[in-house]
């Protein structure tokens, strides 16, 4: 049987909304405060999901400890207490909104699923990101996996 | 009575004393310290203690008090750098402690309009495991 089993982090960081293929002018039009060239910052919930064939023995479909390992080492560790523009390499020249931020999310996680677990086990299907609490943005991976290319 | 009420901004600070060494800061703040900054959604609480007006049966006028907050705390703290755009932190470090006897500063004196409320606390909750409350001094 398949479950669909979702798992929450956390973290801190900073950030600025800033197109770069925009004009500074159409920029604070279009993201207003959050354009501000100092940064703000949030409390970052990332909600990771996946799905998975219960174990007849364990009773688990995934094993949580090497989730909550990938999570540390692919999002965490490089996000937390972290100005995203000025220290995660994707964002370096790119704009960390929360879709770009869950899209990320969900290819840092993907590049190395295959290392951490095997063909028959877990698959990631889905990235919950809450930049605040009433703002959040999902990803599901289908159709932008590396297993297709 | 108490009555409360709460406010949300987002804002980024860097927890770094200009008095202490690069080691001392990464030793009093950890990861918090890195000059690049993090961020935060906070929650402000405020609690004014008073008791309601026997007509209008409401200790202060809410909208005043949104005002208040709007005008005196937001307008200053939402979508900031807080070491940077926040006069109060020049030499001042932004943690959470002194961001609620900031707040408590730039509002008290505003509260009261009628002589029948006066500030009772500042709540500053930085995460929802941490919160401070300050309570003026005794």
């Amino acid at each position: 049987m398949t479950v669909h089993l979702s798992r929450k982090y956390g973290f801190f960081a900073a950030h600025r909304l800033h197109a770069p293929g925009l004009s500074d002018e159409a920029n604070r039009a279009l993201y207003g405060k959050c354009n501000n060239p100092n940064g703000h910052g949030h409390n970052y919930e990332v909600e990771v999901t996946v799905a998975g064939k219960v174990d007849p023995v364990t009773g688990r479909s995934i094993d949580l400890n090497l989730l909550d390992a990938l999570c540390e080492q692919q999002i965490l560790a490089p996000f937390r207490y972290r100005n995203l523009n000025k220290e995660v390499a994707e964002f370096l020249t790119g704009n960390p909104t929360t879709e770009n931020l869950a899209t990320v999310v969900d290819d840092r996680l993907r590049a190395v699923w295959n290392e951490w677990f095997s063909a028959a086990g877990p698959k990631l299907e889905k990235i919950r990101i809450w930049e605040t609490e009433r703002n959040i943005c999902q990803v599901e991976g289908q159709g932008r996996t590396q297993h297709e290319s | 009575m108490i009555i409360s009420k709460k406010v949300e901004f987002s804002a980024s600070h860097i927890c770094r004393s200009p008095q202490l060494s690069d080691e001392e800061n990464l030793r009093v703040y950890g990861a918090a310290s890195n000059p690049h900054s993090h961020g935060h959604n906070y929650i402000v609480q405020v609690a004014i203690e008073g008791e309601p007006d026997p007509v209008t049966g409401m200790i202060l006028d809410l909208k005043h008090l949104k005002d208040i907050l709007e005008d005196r705390i937001l307008k200053v703290y939402d979508h900031r750098l807080l070491n940077v755009e926040v006069d109060s932190f020049a030499n001042t470090v932004p943690t959470v402690e002194n961001m609620a006897i900031d707040m408590w500063k730039r509002i008290e004196a505003h509260i009261d309009a009628t002589g029948r409320a006066r500030l009772f606390s500042v709540q500053v909750h930085e995460t929802s495991e941490l919160f401070v409350e300050y309570r003026g001094e005794a």
